[in-house]
Formats: structure tokens, sequence, C-alpha cells
């Protein structure tokens, strides 16, 4: 599903280059459950984001279902998101104002191809993480574990092959937590990738396999 | 329906979502709309106002007489000065570009018309044939003078209506000949019947004829009574009859100081004056309206690049399910564009109501057409978009990662 090999970023600071990533490299295959672990400021999310094409890596190379996107332009690294991959943020990122199912409706809108009973997809996908009967509610009115399985059934909405999850469960009290890694076992079973990173190894026991993250790489030899 | 309308209807909503902020953004614009279709509005009015009185009381008409200023009160005797000539009527009609029409005007009264043996005294016209749209007179019957009629020095006369009545009880006068100082002249037409004027003349005892048959062969002189002439832009009259002052004391070389030897008479337009100062009025509220449409643009720019600022954790989360930079754009131009035209919309209502009112307290005049409404929708829109147009590049152009990060702060 993923291969990445010695993936470097840096961010500049008042001109200076701070190094992130240091030569990441992992692999995930389809189906697989990949819990990547790793202290505060060991590269865990720009990982995630380089994995997500929410931004590209300085050196290295990273192929996505067998491709290499790394001369891709904005629009084709939109397309690959809207269409392949599904993320969970920590702070589940809905929007506010508008409902539930509306929420899980936003990928729908930036499609490529004419949309077909979005609105029947998305409660498909509430009902998934068992929240369908919520459709109407807006973000506000919802739980934060209700609030992430909202967010889940977002990323889900477009069937996509690696689901990627910043700290799911960091904002979670410990049932919620649960009830949302179930729901990321189930779609393990179901056939789809997933990456969850986490600074909690309670939470990455949950994967098939983990990977430690220090100071900008993937240790030698960490998988568990 | 396509990714691009699913975006612009998505933007809608969202505009629709954020009442508040939307009424603060279109506030601004809505105000300069609704001056803007005020003055339209009452503008409309006025000018409607003004061609009526125009059409009423003849506004658009300047009269040059031959003769100082004491002219129209003088004793008869006085009059007659040979100071007005046919090429004077030419100078102004070439040379005078808000002149759209001019007629020399020849009169004399005391002349006789016969037909068989009914014969009446009249006061006869020598005109050229711009004299009738320029004096708003009309036919009853016939046909006026024609360009012909002055080249041939034709003896064609046209009947005031109480003449015509005199001469011709039973009617039929188009077509028949009658005879004017002694002369065969052909009727070929008769006047509507116009009543008097305000000094008293009767309009419908008269006899017009052709300038050059008046000039050459009828009155047998060259001077003129009086030239006529009509402007094109009745706001410019003013200046329009001291053009033409300027220019027949040049032609008539009255020297500095040296009283004119000719009269000229504008309307007597209070009306005019006062329209003079509404449409200073309005130049001004033009100008407010002009200032209050900027002012509302940079009020819906400035809240729109606050509205990207406060919108970072959203717009990282279109870009992670799938918006390409380009469609971050396009949202927050088509808001942009939306809260625009709800301002437009706004605008022109209150414009509406505003200018009924000014209307029913007597303040103004004002008269509904599209126009306004066409113009407000139209200038709402393109200030929206030139108002979105950098915060929609600066939406666009927030890294997508960082947004994502921002919202997780």
């Amino acid at each position: 599903m993923i291969a990445a090999e010695a993936l470097y970023k840096s961010y500049r600071r008042d001109g200076v280059p701070i190094p992130v990533l240091t030569g990441a490299s992992l692999t995930v295959g389809p189906g697989e459950f990949v819990a990547i672990m790793g202290a505060s400021g060991s590269g865990k999310t720009t990982l995630l984001n380089l994995l997500g094409f929410l931004d590209l890596p300085d050196a290295g190379t990273y192929r996505f279902e067998g491709r290499d996107l790394s001369a891709a332009g904005d629009d084709a690294l939109a397309a690959v998101r809207n269409r392949r991959i599904g993320f969970v943020f920590q702070q589940f990122h809905l929007l506010d104002r508008i409902s539930a199912v509306e929420n899980v409706m936003l990928p729908l809108l930036y499609a490529e191809e004419d949309v077909t009973d979005g609105a029947g997809r998305a409660v498909r996908a509430l009902d998934a993480v068992g929240l369908a009967h919520r459709r109407s509610h807006r973000a506000t009115e919802l739980s934060g574990g209700e609030q992430q399985r909202v967010a889940i059934a977002r990323a889900l909405v477009n069937d996509p092959a690696l689901i990627l999850a910043d700290e799911p469960t960091g904002n979670l009290d410990e049932q919620s937590g649960a009830e949302v890694l179930d729901i990321f076992g189930r779609l393990r079973d179901g056939g789809k990738s997933i990456v969850l990173v986490t600074h909690d190894r309670a939470v990455a026991r949950r994967a098939d396999r983990i990977l430690r993250l220090e100071r900008g790489a993937i240790v030698p030899g960490s998988a568990e | 329906m396509s990714r691009g309308w699913r975006i612009v209807r998505h933007a809608v909503g969202s505009v629709a979502e954020n009442r508040g902020r939307t009424a603060l953004m279109a506030l601004g614009l809505a105000t300069g709309v609704a001056v803007l279709s005020t003055v339209m509005i009452v503008a409309e009015g006025e000018r409607r106002q003004i061609m009526e009185l125009v059409n009423k009381h003849g506004l658009d008409l300047v009269m040059v007489r031959a003769g100082g200023d004491v002219q129209v009160f003088a004793p008869r005797a006085d009059r007659g000065i040979e100071s007005l000539f046919e090429e004077d009527a030419r100078s102004i009609a070439s040379e005078l570009p808000n002149v759209s029409l001019v007629s020399p005007v020849q009169n004399q009264r005391g002349m006789t018309a016969v037909f068989e043996d009914r014969a009446v005294t009249t006061r006869v016209f020598g005109v050229a044939p711009p004299w009738l749209e320029i004096r708003r007179w009309s036919l009853a019957d016939g046909e006026f003078l024609a360009g012909e009629d002055i080249q041939g020095m034709s003896r064609v006369a046209v009947l005031g209506a109480q003449v015509a009545r005199q001469l011709f009880p039973e009617g039929g006068a188009v077509g028949a000949t009658i005879r004017l100082g002694g002369d065969p002249y052909r009727v070929k037409g008769v006047f509507m019947e116009m009543g008097a004027s305000a000094g008293g003349d009767d309009w419908d005892d008269r006899i017009v004829v052709p300038f050059s048959t008046s000039a050459r062969r009828l009155f047998g002189r060259p001077h003129l009574e009086q030239i006529v002439l009509r402007v094109s832009d009745v706001r410019r009259i003013r200046e329009t009859a001291d053009q033409v002052r300027e220019l027949l004391r040049v032609r008539h070389q009255i020297g500095p100081g040296e009283p004119d030897d000719f009269f000229v008479r504008e309307p007597e337009d209070v009306e005019g004056a006062a329209l003079e100062t509404a449409s200073t009025l309005r130049s001004l509220l033009l100008a407010v309206s002009a200032v209050a449409l900027v002012a509302g643009g940079l009020v819906i720019m400035n809240l729109m690049l606050l509205a990207v600022s406060q919108r970072v954790r959203e717009i990282g989360v279109r870009r992670a399910t799938g918006a390409r930079a380009s469609d971050i754009r396009l949202q927050f131009l088509s808001e942009s564009v939306v809260v625009a035209l709800l301002g437009g919309v706004a605008g022109s209502a209150t414009g509406l109501v505003v200018a009924f009112s000014l209307e029913r307290s007597g303040l103004a005049a004002g008269h509904v057409t599209w126009a306004p409404f066409l113009v407000a929708l139209l200038t709402s829109g393109i200030i929206g978009l030139a108002a979105g147009v950098h915060p929609a590049r600066r939406a666009a152009a927030i890294h997508p990662a960082r947004a994502v990060a921002q919202g997780s702060l």
C-alpha cells in the first residue's frame, strides 16, 4: 500500500532549518493496521502529513499504491487525498455550523465525478460508526466520542484505501477511545490500511504492528 | 451537478449559515447601493419632470430679438432695428454644438390675406422649417414648409386656425390659393388651435410663409425680427445663451462696454435653477454613493481577510478531504460575491423605500425603472468579485499541513 524510504523534512524558523524527519522509512501493506509511537516533537504528525500528501518531503521516496507522486501537482494530490485517503484528527476538525451528515458529505463536495445519492452515502457511513440517528445534529451538539466517530465517517465516505489517524483518542475518555479503536479494528478487518500515530502505548497495542519514531527516524528493529 | 457548481452552492450555504457575519459584511455595500439606487430613482423622476416642464413651457427655447435689452417693452416705433440677419442664424447653427435647431423669423403686422370675397388682416411670419419643431406647434391639416419651399422662395402659406376659419368657413383651405400682398399663395397647411400667448398675442391669428419668400418677395427686406433656437441639453441652456450673445457681439463688431444690438431671451426658468441645484445635489450624492460603495467593498475585503484567518482550520479540513487550492479560492470568491449581492439587494430595497418616502413627503420625485436595480446588482457583483480576489488568493495559498496543524493548536 505505502512504501516510504528515507524521508527527510525540515522546517525553517527565523531562517534556520529545523530538521523534523531525518530519514524515516516504513512500509504498510494492504489491510494492515500500523501504529507509530513517539514522543512529542519526534515528527509523528509531519510523517503522517507526508504519507497523506498534505505536505511533500525534502528528500526520500514515497510510493503510494505503487506510484511515486513526488512530481504531481496540487490538483492531482488533492484528488488522491479525496479518493484514496481518509484523515482522522485528534481534535476531530468538524465544521461547527453544519450537521453531522453535512460534515460527512464534505469529501463528496470535492469529488471529480458527479455524486449521486451523496446524502445516502453519508448516512451509510454514519451508520457504520453507529451514529445514523445523530445525522441532523450539529458538531457542537455531539459528545467528543460522537464527534470523532462522525470524523471517521467523513474519512470513510469515499471508501478510501488508507486511513491516517493522528492521536485519534487523544481527546477522548477511555470508553469513547475504546469505541473508536474498535471501529479501526473493524475497518482493518474490512481490508483498509490504517496508520495511527500515538504516544499512548495502550492505544498502539491495538495495531498489528508498532513502529517507534525517534529524532525523526523510525528506529530500526522497533517493530513489535 | 459539476464540482464548481457544488462548491458555489456550498459557499451560498456557508454565507447563509453565518448570518451575523454576512450582515456585517454586507452593511457597507448596502448603504452605498441604497444611496445609489435612491439617487437613480430620484434622478429618473427628475428627468421626467424636466422633460415635462421642457415640453410644457418650451424651456429648451432661446429667442434672439433684434434691438437692445429693453426691446420687449419698448414702443413699437423703436422696434425694427436692422441688426439680425439670416447669416447670424446660420452662424449660430454651425458654431454652437448645443444648438440643435435654428430658424430665422421675420414678421409683419397688418398684412391682408384674401380668398375670393373674404379678406382678413393678420400678422405674417417668415420662418424656416425647423420653426415648427422649435415652437412645438402642430398642424391640424396639410403639411408645414419644407426645405424646397425655402430654396425655391415658394409662394406657399400655412394658416393659423382663426385665419383659416375666417377665409374658409366651410373648410377646405389646404390646396386653395389665397392672395397675400397681392400675390397668389397656395395654402400648404393649417395649424392646430393654439390659443393666445402669455403676452396676449393670438397665436391663431397669423400666416406663416417661407423665410426666403418673406425676405425677398413679401416684405422685401433682409433683416429679421427674431432668431429662435432649440438646445440639445437643456441643463446648459444658460451657457448656450451666453455663447449666442458672445457670437453675435463678435459678428456685430460690438466693442467692450458697448450695449448689445440684440436681446437674448432664455426661458425664465425658476424651474431651471431648481433643476440645476438638484443636479448639483445629485452629483454630490452620486459621489457619496461611490465612496460608500468603495468603502463597502473594502469592508467586505477586510472582513473576508479576517474570516480567512479565523477559518484556517476549516481550510485545512477541506484540503485534507480533497479540496484543491482552486476550490478554496472559488469558495471564498463565491462567498464574497454572494455577500455583495445580498448587500446589493438589501441596498436596492432600502433605496426604493427611501425614494418613495422622499416622494410621499414631497421632497423629491421618484420614478422606478429596472435600471437602478440592474446597476446596483451589477455593481455589487463586481465589487464583491474585486473585494474577494485578495482574501480568496490568501485562503488558497495556506499550506494544507499548516492549516491542519493550526487547528490542532
